[in-house]
């Protein structure tokens, strides 16, 4: 498949929120070949404004993001708009996957995913937890041979999972509500026997396990579970593929540098903890993008 | 090392201890990964009080099915060889600790 970014970089930024656009912006200050994952819409100053950060007044999260991307863009960093959905540890460094189909083989990683969002909010969701509701289709799939399973997401995640799920339940449906799923994804889990459902999910429902999900249109899925996969791959997930445990509240510990505890993965943002603030994330990714393509050139 | 249970042992683990907590996992469980040192540490911080044990789902389905397990990591907790209740989902040491005392 022909790409439009180099197959080897010296610095893989995950996210494009804040952390990440200035971590590019740093690295790719620094000569370090810089290629950044994700979608600027699912940051979470997208739509918003920011009046707490220095030196611009009140602005739009849509306005900095663009405005920073521009940035980066000069100085050679290149985005691209899809979602990780594989990552781990190869020889030299790093190897990520992402949802259109292209690996990329990097030698260092930054993760700057923010702090998804993974909870429906809808009734049903908590009572019927572990009765049928999972937000781990790869980890309960094996609990569905047979049975009939729907995964709900509007992102690769959800994709990922509703594909692999056809290999253990009876019928896998997949429930969307908004654009965003890549249509290589979509046409993967069509192959796979996938049914597509186009309606906002409003209710879990059954006595003491999973029996039914109902979606807004009035649609009524009768099913024995409900994976809910909302946004991409976690951050939680992508760190330990690379070999970072992450903490109890899936944020990613770090250092001074933004450094983890394995040597290349750096992390910076929200992902570190909290406080969940504008300007801590660019600060961090200032650093992290510095340290990263320090890192790549073997230069620390 | 945490006792890993099987068919063969794993009435007899639970028969034997007042208290067990059995970690339920598998391998590619995410989750499951970050609950392994947790139980580690807790199998030795309850020693001679709880049994602590891991079981693999994977390879032991039908006690998977036994328990209605649906979901992992999922901690089954037994008391005078009864099922009191299976804890679903990843979840710190101390909170472990607490509930077991509460028992």
């Amino acid at each position: 498949m022909s790409t439009a970014f180099d197959s080897v970089v010296d610095v893989l930024i995950i996210g494009s929120g804040p952390a990440g656009v200035q971590a590019a912006i740093h690295a790719s200050r620094k000569k370090a070949t810089t290629l950044v994952v994700g979608k600027p819409t699912g940051s979470a100053i997208y739509g918003t404004d920011v009046d707490n950060y220095f030196g611009t007044g009140s602005v739009d999260g849509e306005s900095m993001l663009s405005e920073g991307i521009s940035q980066a863009e000069s100085t050679g960093a290149r985005f691209i708009l899809e979602n990780v959905v594989s990552s781990g540890v190869v020889d030299g460094g790093f190897q990520i996957g992402l949802d259109g189909g292209d690996v990329v083989t990097a030698r260092s990683v930054i993760i700057a995913t923010g702090v998804a969002r993974t909870k429906l909010g809808v009734p049903g969701e908590k009572e019927l937890f572990g009765k049928g509701v999972s937000y781990c289709a790869v980890c309960d799939c094996n609990f569905y041979r047979g049975r009939r399973a729907v995964i709900v997401g509007n992102e690769s995640e959800a994709g990922m999972s509703a594909e692999m799920m056809t290999g253990y339940a009876s019928e896998t449906s997949w429930v969307i509500w908004e654009d965003g799923v890549n249509p290589v994804l979509l046409d993967k889990a069509k192959a796979s026997g996938v049914s597509i459902f186009r309606s906002r999910p409003v209710s879990i429902e059954g006595e003491g396990k999973v029996e039914r999900l109902v979606l807004e249109d009035g649609t009524v899925i009768q099913t024995d579970g409900v994976f809910i996969e909302l946004g991409a791959r976690s951050a939680a997930d992508i760190a330990m593929d690379l070999g970072v445990m992450p903490e109890m509240d899936d944020s990613i510990k770090v250092g001074a540098d933004c450094s983890t505890t394995v040597k290349g993965v750096f992390a910076c943002g929200d992902v570190t903890g909290k406080p969940w603030q504008v300007a801590k994330a660019v600060g961090q990714g200032c650093i992290a993008g510095m340290a990263a393509a320090d890192y790549s050139k073997g230069t620390i | 090392m945490v006792t890993e249970l099987n068919e063969s042992n794993f009435d007899s683990f639970v028969e034997s201890n007042k208290i067990a907590v059995i970690d339920c996992w598998a391998p590619w469980c995410g989750p499951c990964r970050r609950m392994g040192p947790i139980i580690e540490e807790l199998s030795n911080d309850l020693a001679g009080r709880v049994g602590v044990a891991k079981l693999n789902t994977d390879d032991n389905q039908a006690i998977a099915v036994r328990f209605n397990i649906n979901a992992i990591p999922t901690l089954l907790v037994f008391k005078d060889n009864v099922l009191v209740d299976s804890l679903v989902g990843l979840r710190p040491k101390e909170d472990i600790i607490a509930y077991v005392d509460s028992l």
